[in-house]
């Protein structure tokens, strides 16, 4: 019998948070999260794994994005030789759907009008264990992935942040990029898809959301039916244990490839998302690159050095980067934008920031945090990160642990971590050659 | 048929032309606006294509009130955005955009009414923005994409049409010649009460916002949007250019032709359904299914159309390998040859119709999308009904009318065929 807490027998009622409901199925451990939102009669159904490219290794990078394309592939249920594709199946109630992978995980959504939240279901279920992985769509896939992979090297930007990662992180898996290296996605054997789909794809290792146009009971009984009989991981989930060992000097380097801007990345290694750190980091990342009134913007843009600056402080599930990227201005050097970025830098470590300042970056993140409700695969999106990160948790306490941030812990922070030992430089030197229009 | 939005909206014309629309949606403490007016780039003289992108840009550098810095200072504060863009989708509009908090909502609107009617043009902050622009016309002209589509619209569109677009030499040319005079004098001519419409969605009281609105907007200059003249669309036979880019790894591929077709026309909606079926999803549309899923040869391959108050063109667009472009490019027209030849079929047709319904509902599921379609509906003159109409106007469509209006207007034979990458 459901008890007081627990609205269906089958479920474990966790806990209940900023209107965030976790259960938990009792019969595998799937993690559920309910948010109801009835702004519009849709929902938005996400299955997030906790799988990322931090658990592949040379040989089979891009093992969990080509993976992610193969679930496309198809089930018993729904594919193609059957009419019942899983694309065309969810296009045709016109719903907004997509995969995606990242460091730490891989995420599945679909939102759709309420009346389909069952069909999403059904789909996810349907490929958490019976997806077809199999080599006849391997190999057109492979090729699909690879233009993929080309599309990104012909962005300065990609090719800066993927170089600033690899060579920031030796050790750990961060080295190497979600998409993979080129050689790996090419020769990725169908069985090394399949080891790992075998090895992750478990509902104890999934969380399912449900955000939007739902009745909870209901909710339940559908999630029940469709996940319900899918057994357990018969094996724990592997983790990944390697550490980055401290950097011990500055670490340079430099891309020269054909194109029209320079760009200049600087990058400190820096703290996981569930460091306390995390938050002063990610004000001062507002207060440097945010808006024409941010310190960067003040010191590149403003004067024409560059065309634009941002600043990110990545936040994942171990200790990444702090970066700041800037395509600079045809007739700036790189040598002095690299020096604007570290005297800036080198400005709030020597000075800190002003309170005022905090203020600004507090009042925009909330700003954020409120906006992103007005839609149902927002929420998805950001609890999907902070799964990975964390725990749903982390989501819903975010701005409060931003609004605690001072001006002092800022400064702290930034002292910490600005340090030119832990810094990673990088430089996208574009080769202008004459180009033939035929 | 629901009448849920006539129904709800508040719309208000003021004395001097402008059109107000507002809806209520109390769920979250937030407001969107979406707004156009009629001072697109379709509007900027021969003498200098990018007056009215500029003068788009550069309301925000300061007003008779408030420095760029000030005005940025306080928005920046606040978490509120607003942005003008006379380089989007229709050539005939400068496009508005606004985001904030409801408790801010009268501080952002006094800001974007400020920007709008009373900008300065100061002539340091043009000398700025023309340096920054410069550089970010030449990071465009390194992507392939870019080059590609503007490459296309100038073999598809004379000199001067709304969707030619000027090559990045002759943009940064007409940036370096540009005036504060002619921002003023542009300013002048098209920022005219008459041709703007403000639609506003979220936690407001909507009888209150759209007199708010009215309003603040009273004192600005009213009178009519000048006529364009639109040069003849000659329709070429087809044309196929190469744009040679080092090093890039991926090439962008347009094949494309003028589709006659304007967002008014009858043909518009049947025709959008079977480009739809063609090439709406890279997964599972036909083009697709057959170029990315079955021969792997794309990671993105799309149809679309284009349209506003001019014609626009017909398009599919996919990314390649270069070696494997030719094939790609062969496979793609084979499939739409077959398209056109055999037709969309009852299923397709059945499918497209519920996808666009359930998407109607999906995609108007944020105060953003809805102010978007209301502003939609106003600016193509269809009213606030088009939006509770829509749904029935979409089923009642018929395979017929869909294979007719793609046969109308889809034609292989004009398409352009464009590359650009290391080809």
């Amino acid at each position: 019998m459901a008890t007081a807490a627990s609205p269906h027998p089958a479920f474990d009622f966790v806990e209940e948070k900023n209107g965030i409901r976790e259960l938990r199925l009792r019969a595998n451990g799937l993690q559920v999260l309910l948010l109801p939102n009835r702004i519009a009669p849709v929902a938005t159904f996400c299955v997030v794994y906790r799988v990322g490219s931090r658990h592949e290794a040379v040989g089979h990078t891009g093992a969990t994005h080509l993976l992610e394309h193969m679930m496309f592939k198809g089930t018993a249920e729904f594919n193609r030789d059957r009419g019942t594709q899983i694309a065309a199946t969810l296009e045709a109630v016109g719903a907004r759907f997509n995969a995606t992978t990242w460091f730490d995980r891989t995420n599945y959504f679909e939102t759709v009008p309420s009346d389909q939240i069952d069909l999403a279901m059904r789909i996810e279920a349907s490929r958490m264990r019976g997806s077809f992985i199999r080599d006849g769509d391997r190999i057109p896939e492979m090729t699909v992935v690879r233009n993929e992979f080309e599309r990104g090297e012909n962005s300065p930007f990609q090719v800066l942040y993927k170089d600033s990662f690899a060579v920031a992180f030796r050790e750990h898996p961060y080295h190497h990029p979600t998409i993979g290296w080129k050689s790996d996605i090419e020769g990725m054997s169908t069985a090394r898809l399949k080891e790992f789909y075998d090895t992750f794809y478990h509902p104890d290792n999934a969380t399912a959301i449900l955000i939007g146009d739902f009745e909870e009971a209901e909710a339940l009984r559908r999630l029940d039916g469709h996940f319900g009989s899918i057994p357990r991981s018969h094996r724990p989930i592997p983790r990944t244990y390697t550490d980055e060992p401290p950097q011990q000097g500055e670490r340079r380097f430099v891309v020269k490839r054909a194109g029209q801007i320079g760009w200049v990345a600087l990058s400190f290694r820096s703290v996981a998302a569930a460091h306390p750190d995390a938050y002063p980091m990610a004000v001062l990342a507002n207060i440097l690159g945010s808006g024409m009134t941010s310190r960067l913007y003040q010191a590149l843009v403003e004067p024409s050095l560059s065309i634009s600056v941002s600043a990110i402080s990545w936040q994942l599930r171990d200790p990444s980067l702090f970066s700041v990227f800037t395509a600079i201005a045809p007739g700036t050097d790189h040598a002095r934008a690299e020096k604007i970025v570290r005297d800036e830098l080198a400005r709030v470590v020597r000075e800190g920031v002003t309170e005022d300042e905090v203020k600004k970056a507090q009042n925009q993140i909330e700003a954020d945090v409120i906006f992103e409700r007005d839609t149902t695969d927002q929420v998805a999106g950001s609890l999907t990160e902070a799964i990975a990160v964390a725990d749903w948790r982390w989501y819903v306490d975010y701005l409060e642990n931003v609004q605690r941030v001072t001006a002092a812990d800022v400064l702290r922070a930034a002292r910490t971590y600005f340090h030119e030992d832990f810094s990673t430089v990088g430089w996208f030197v574009p080769r202008i050659e004459a180009e033939v229009a035929a | 048929m629901s009448s849920r939005f006539a129904e709800n909206t508040a719309r208000l014309e003021g004395e001097n032309g402008a059109t107000f629309l507002a809806l209520e949606n109390h769920f979250n403490p937030t407001l969107a606006l979406s707004g156009t007016l009629r001072a697109g780039s379709a509007h900027s003289p021969a003498s200098n294509p990018v007056l009215a992108a500029l003068t788009a840009q550069m309301l925000e550098k300061g007003t008779r009130r408030r420095t760029k810095l000030e005005l940025a200072g306080e928005l920046e504060n606040r978490g509120i955005s607003i942005s003008f863009s006379a380089s989007g989708g229709d050539p005939d509009t400068m496009d508005i955009s606004l985001a904030c908090l409801s408790r801010d909502r009268v501080l952002a609107f006094e800001a974007l009414v400020e920007m709008l009617t009373e900008p300065v043009f100061p002539a340091e902050e043009l000398a700025r923005e023309k340096e920054r622009l410069v550089g970010a016309v030449r990071q465009l002209s390194d992507q392939t994409g870019w080059r590609a589509s503007t490459a296309a619209s100038r073999l598809i569109y004379p000199a001067g049409h709304p969707y030619c677009a000027e090559t990045a030499e002759e943009i940064i040319a007409a940036i370096e010649a540009t005036t504060t005079a002619e921002l003023a004098d542009f300013h002048e001519r098209f920022y005219r009460a008459s041709s703007l419409i403000l639609a506003v969605v979220g936690d407001v009281d909507r009888a209150a916002v759209v007199q708010e609105l009215a309003g603040l907007l009273g004192p600005m200059r009213t009178g009519a949007a000048a006529a364009i003249d639109v040069p003849p669309i000659h329709r070429p036979a087809s044309a196929r250019e190469r744009v040679r880019m080092k090093e890039k790894v991926n090439a962008d591929v347009l094949l494309a032709h003028d589709s006659g077709l304007t967002r008014t026309a009858a043909d518009f909606l049947p025709t959008t359904l079977g480009v739809a079926a063609l090439g709406q999803s890279t997964l599972s549309s036909r083009l697709g299914l057959r170029v990315r899923d079955t021969e792997g040869l794309t990671y993105g391959i799309n149809a679309r159309m284009s349209a506003g108050r001019f014609s626009g063109p017909f398009a599919i667009s996919l990314t390649v390998a270069p070696a494997n472009l030719d094939r790609a490019v062969q496979s793609a027209r084979a499939v739409l040859g077959e398209f056109l030849e055999g037709g969309i079929t009852e299923k397709e047709t059945l499918d497209e119709k519920r996808s666009r319904a359930g998407k109607f509902k999906v995609d108007l599921a944020s105060n953003g999308g809805i102010a978007g379609a209301l502003d939609m509906a106003e600016t193509y003159g269809f009213g606030v009904g088009y939006l509770d109409a829509f749904p029935a106007s979409v089923e009642k469509i018929t395979v017929e009318e869909v294979n007719a209006a793609v046969r109308r207007h889809i034609h292989p034979e004009m398409l352009v065929e464009v590359a650009a990458g290391e080809v």
